[in-house]
């Protein structure tokens, strides 16, 4: 290829130098020391303080059940199609019906641009989301048949994948598919003696690079609240280990926290399918 | 993933035998099978081991290379994992059978190692922004039967304990361009702190009590695993649910205490068998892979 000399050619490949400003400048979470401190967005550390929460059943029409949701800046969206018949045949155990999820974010949904090709970030959290949702699932009462969960995040604000747990399970509600339970999930960002519920983007990576003390960490719990059985657990970082079974604790309080959000959605929903024709939304 | 079909009868006699503390080939709940461990296995890696426990059996391979380090952490190499199922270990893992078992823990593996206290990955830095060591860690499943996790971070923390990386001098000439100088002296290199690499204890949920190690016929009663790994400390570095069942939490905590427990109880004797093996020298007789 004709090298043009009298231009100065850019580099091979450019980072967008957003990236490279910290995300909290000198930020609030270095005030370990006062653990009374409020977070950035006013809410309280070591509390079950979670973001306020929208959600809404049944926006995408053509999907056999669907739902939205909010937890401040976080916005993901689900659909549910079938149960339908299963592409894989060569499954050995076609007793019960299998979950696929695709799980993605959108390319502007994140500061740096994603691009449209799943990464490897997305195919865990896919993995984990099947995990997490199995458990509440009748299964076997959907054999040679398949559930597809897409979820795609529409801009990522923190605790991604505990969202996405709840808008999935509310997608297969309001998709008709017969549900041990609910499954909600929670977020937490452990950092040192103190915790950080729901976090938001900035929670979640600030303070990982700038602070050599120990017990920082994230943890994800999925819970089926009726049943009190956790779901699905996934924790990084490094935590010491009674911080473990403190941080599964507060999720678990801040997934019951929600509980009650989502259940007034699903009726609200179930409500407006079932109103006969001219029959007003109002409730 | 490797699995094997066993009758009711049988899993009933298995989860019976777990109620009882007492498993089928003789175990307490929280046992380890047998365990080999073997470091410099293949010549042409810069450290390489290999794992047998039971009769799974695990090669881990590691190469150093030179790279250009990761835009947002300037100061730091980085380390890279592959896992690879061969066709040998189970027939399903021809063509691209294996593939997701592989990706599963190799995810797992970025995970484990994605903290500060892991391992020092400064050390691994050779000039800012423009040099670092890029270790390639690459896993090789040669047979499995259960517990590859577990194996698998053993092997890797045997193999790290074992990478010899060549010392590099950075030279400045006068134009301010730096020149690196690769030390061709075998004995002149560097070796990994490997202290706080964490190790992965798989407990497996079998009716109302957990088992470590479990074989793939205890792991076809179990319904749902935690995954834990663990430092010599004692720290969590990594959690994980696997499996299609869900957890009562307070069984969570007991096992996270058992992984905990028996984590730590696993490194000691784990560095101690290292260091030994390094004392022998070349007076040490090799067993190689599948010996």
């Amino acid at each position: 290829m004709p090298v043009d000399t009298r231009r100065v050619r850019a580099p091979e490949e450019s980072q967008c130098p957003l990236l490279f400003v910290p995300l909290l400048p000198r930020g609030p979470l270095r005030t370990v020391a006062q653990p009374e401190k409020a977070r950035v967005d006013g809410r309280q550390r070591s509390q079950v303080d979670v973001r306020p929460v929208f959600a809404r059943c049944g926006l995408v029409t053509q999907a056999k059940g669907s739902a939205y949701m909010e937890a401040g800046k976080t916005k993901v969206l689900c659909a549910v199609y079938g149960p339908r018949e299963s592409e894989r045949k060569d499954d050995t155990d076609m007793k019960a019906g299998r979950l696929v999820c695709d799980f993605r974010y959108a390319p502007f949904s994140c500061p740096k641009r994603g691009t449209w090709i799943q990464g490897s970030e997305e195919r865990d959290a896919a993995q984990a989301l099947q995990e997490a949702l199995r458990p509440g699932l009748c299964l076997h009462r959907y054999p040679r048949a398949q559930v597809e969960v897409n979820v795609l995040v529409l801009e990522h604000d923190g605790s991604v994948l505990a969202h996405a747990v709840t808008c999935a399970s509310m997608a297969l509600v309001d998709a008709g598919v017969e549900m041990y339970d609910l499954v909600l999930g929670c977020a937490l960002r452990q950092d040192g003696d103190s915790y950080l519920l729901d976090p938001t983007l900035a929670e979640e990576s600030g303070g990982h690079a700038t602070q050599p003390e120990d017990n920082q960490g994230g943890v994800t719990v999925a819970l089926l609240p009726s049943l009190g059985q956790v779901s699905g657990l996934h924790a990084d970082g490094e935590l010491r280990d009674e911080s473990v079974s403190a941080a599964v604790r507060a999720c678990m309080e801040g997934c019951h926290r929600l509980y009650p959000v989502v259940r007034r959605a699903l009726v609200y929903a179930a409500r407006r399918k079932a109103a006969p024709p001219g029959d007003s939304l109002e409730t | 993933m490797a699995t094997v079909q066993i009758c009711e009868a049988e899993k009933v006699y298995i989860m019976h035998g777990v109620r009882d503390d007492l498993r089928i080939d003789g175990r307490a709940c929280d046992d380890y099978r047998h365990m080999e461990v073997e470091t410099d296995v293949v010549s042409n890696t810069d450290g390489s081991a290999r794992v047998k426990m039971g009769d799974t059996d695990i090669l881990v391979g590691i190469k150093a290379e030179m790279g250009r380090p990761r835009p947002l952490i300037p100061d730091e190499g980085y380390l890279e994992f592959f896992v690879d199922c061969s066709a040998n270990a189970t027939p399903e893992f021809e063509g691209r059978g294996g593939e997701e078992l592989g990706s599963e823990i190799s995810s797992t593996l970025y995970k484990m190692f994605q903290n500060r206290s892991s391992l020092d990955l400064r050390a691994l830095c050779i000039v800012p922004r423009e040099h670092c060591w890029v270790l390639y860690v690459d896993v090789l499943l040669l047979q499995c039967d259960g517990n590859l996790l577990d194996a698998t971070s053993i092997a890797v923390k045997a193999a790290l304990f074992s990478t010899r990386i060549p010392k590099v001098h950075v030279s400045e000439d006068d134009e301010g361009g730096k020149e690196l100088e690769i030390s061709d002296d075998p004995y002149d290199c560097m070796r990994l702190q490997v202290e706080d690499v964490p190790c992965i204890v798989t407990l497996s949920k079998i009716g109302h009590r957990h088992v470590v190690d479990a074989t793939l016929q205890e792991a076809a009663c179990s319904m749902a695993s935690l995954i834990i790994a663990v430092t010599h400390k004692g720290n969590v570095t990594c959690v994980r649910k696997v499996g299609g069942g869900s957890l009562d939490p307070e069984s969570i905590f007991e096992m996270t205490e058992t992984g905990k427990r028996v984590g730590k109880a696993l490194h000691a004797p784990l560095m101690k068998l290292l260091q030994e093996e390094e004392v022998l020298g070349k007076r040490r007789q090799k067993v190689g892979f599948l010996g």
